[in-house]
């Protein structure tokens, strides 16, 4: 795994603006777009805790997933962590209406992942049953000042268990633009595409994951994206 | 203090069969466990007495409609998954450093159809990965999402040739360009390292393969990448590499067609099967 440094963090308007143009100019499509974020996280969180090195008997891991954007790029990974034998339960209490979120739903039923009706108060019980958790709840398209029920109480949940955090994009609870101070405090970060404001100074290990910016875009908005090794679609920073 | 039986007895699972929801408190934990082990014994036996299985078309085209329809996966997941497999053979069975030339230059010829997505698709991640591919696509589909995959590739600076370039027959080496077959998810890729004139390409039949009987006159290409699994026409095949690609098939429908999938390795999304 290389490590390479990086100088440039992107905000949450940068964000939303490159996302626009791949959409409307670049013609991705938003399916296409979160398999690919999907895949690229299994991918990441296989390097950071390999099958070998979870210490339960059995490799199981929650994920957990939020109404929007960052919630079905959890359930692409899921999906993708289910092929690489790994045994993730899903847990996903307000299912976006969106029928394109809708499918990433029923593919992950179909591949018979568990999902769970409710988040367990007792921190212990999760210690106990998973060797870590994903966390696929608010990203950067959340307004993270007003975090809602059920969200709120499952972030004072999670931020005290003992196993450790994979936030996905974005540790949930955090502003976007600021360095991580009041949200999850995750031991792995997987920053899609580029990382955020929030993501500097962050002392765990960090992975950008996506590997298909079109160079167009890297240029227009001076991403200085490391180079990926190969047909790797995941560098360690 | 609970246990985790309990934990997940306490609450609701929902299952895949038809959305049912369990209650009974210390099921959902046997259930869950019962789930992952069966599916991992299944695998295991099967690695071990059978060998993979080669489909039929209309076999092929059941699976295919089966991710669709019952699966909920889309085209365009579906193909970024498999354009990305063929990617990731190519690069395997001809390496940067291994081509004759620089710029390291492929020819993706697209047909008409998902065998032509999955393609353009392709070229987008040869060009991520460093090569320098240029597309033939003759006979563009009105459909959006290949409109869509048009335009991605353009934005990445691929050209698109307007016509077949000249080739000559050498007794060299055998690249020529990759291919697309009609067929279920199924095409031939074949690298051709073009420099600007002469090109040097071993045969070029526009005859496509029966995706069960082989075509003797037809692409007799160097390298096969089967997409989900492999057809009954890879029998015929006679190229040095064979890959299986499209690594999505979901445990519950491999198991429905015995489809007998060999182990990927980590978390490679491409098989060598020869």
């Amino acid at each position: 795994m290389r490590f390479v440094s990086l100088s440039v963090f992107y905000s949450k308007t940068e964000v939303a603006t490159v996302e626009t143009e791949l959409l409307r100019d670049y013609h991705f499509g938003q399916q296409q777009l979160i398999e690919i974020w999907g895949h690229a996280c299994a991918i990441a969180i296989t390097k950071a805790f390999p099958l070998s090195s979870l210490s339960k008997k059995q490799p199981t891991l929650l994920v957990v997933c939020g109404p929007e954007q960052n919630g079905s790029i959890g359930l692409v990974c899921a999906r993708h962590l289910r092929m690489f034998e790994y045994e993730p339960t899903i847990f996903y209490p307000k299912r976006s209406p969106q029928s394109l979120h809708q499918d990433f739903t029923v593919q992950c039923e179909k591949m018979d992942i568990p999902f769970l009706s409710y988040l367990p108060t007792e921190v212990q019980l999760l210690n106990d049953a998973y060797n870590l958790v994903i966390d696929a709840i608010l990203g950067p398209e959340t307004d993270h000042k007003e975090v809602k029920e059920p969200y709120a109480g499952m972030l004072v949940t999670l931020k005290q268990v003992k196993i450790p955090i994979v936030s996905v994009d974005v540790p949930s609870g955090c502003d976007v633009d600021e360095p991580a101070k009041d949200g999850i405090n995750p031991e792995v970060l997987i920053s899609l595409t580029a990382p955020k404001k929030c993501a500097t100074g962050f002392s765990g290990k960090h992975f950008l994951a996506g590997r298909f910016l079109p160079y167009d875009i890297q240029k227009k908005y001076e991403l200085n994206l490391p180079e990926f090794p190969g047909t790797e679609c995941v560098i360690e920073l | 203090m609970l246990g985790v039986r309990a934990l997940f007895g306490i609450g609701l699972l929902v299952t895949s069969r038809g959305g049912s929801v369990l209650t009974h408190t210390g099921a959902c934990a046997r259930i869950a466990s019962n789930i992952y082990s069966k599916d991992l014994t299944h695998r295991q036996a099967c690695t071990m007495a059978d060998t993979i299985k080669y489909l039929g078309q209309e076999e092929a085209q059941h699976i295919d409609e089966e991710l669709f329809d019952e699966y909920s996966f889309s085209v365009d997941q579906l193909m970024e998954l498999a354009g990305l497999s063929c990617a990731t053979a190519v690069s395997k069975g001809y390496p940067l450093q291994s081509l004759l030339k620089s710029p390291p230059r492929v020819l993706v010829i697209c047909g008409p159809g998902n065998n032509g997505g999955d393609g353009l698709v392709c070229a987008r991640h040869l060009k991520l990965f460093g090569y320098e591919p240029s597309v033939l696509y003759p006979k563009r589909p009105s459909k959006q999402l290949f409109q869509n995959l048009t335009t991605q590739c353009e934005k990445m600076d691929i050209s698109f040739l307007t016509e077949m370039p000249e080739v000559q027959h050498k007794p060299q080496r055998s690249i020529p360009h990759r291919s697309h077959c009609r067929g279920a998810r199924c095409f031939y890729f074949i690298l051709h390292p073009y420099c600007v004139i002469p090109m040097y390409v071993y045969t070029i039949m526009y005859v496509c393969w029966d995706v069960e009987n082989g075509c003797p006159d037809g692409i007799q290409p160097d390298m096969l990448i089967s997409l989900t699994a492999p057809k009954k026409a890879a029998n015929h095949f006679k190229g040095r590499y064979h890959f299986l690609g499209g690594r999505f098939v979901p445990p519950a429908l491999e198991q429905k067609y015995q489809l007998n999938l060999p182990q990927y390795p980590g978390t490679d999304c491409v098989h060598q099967l020869n």
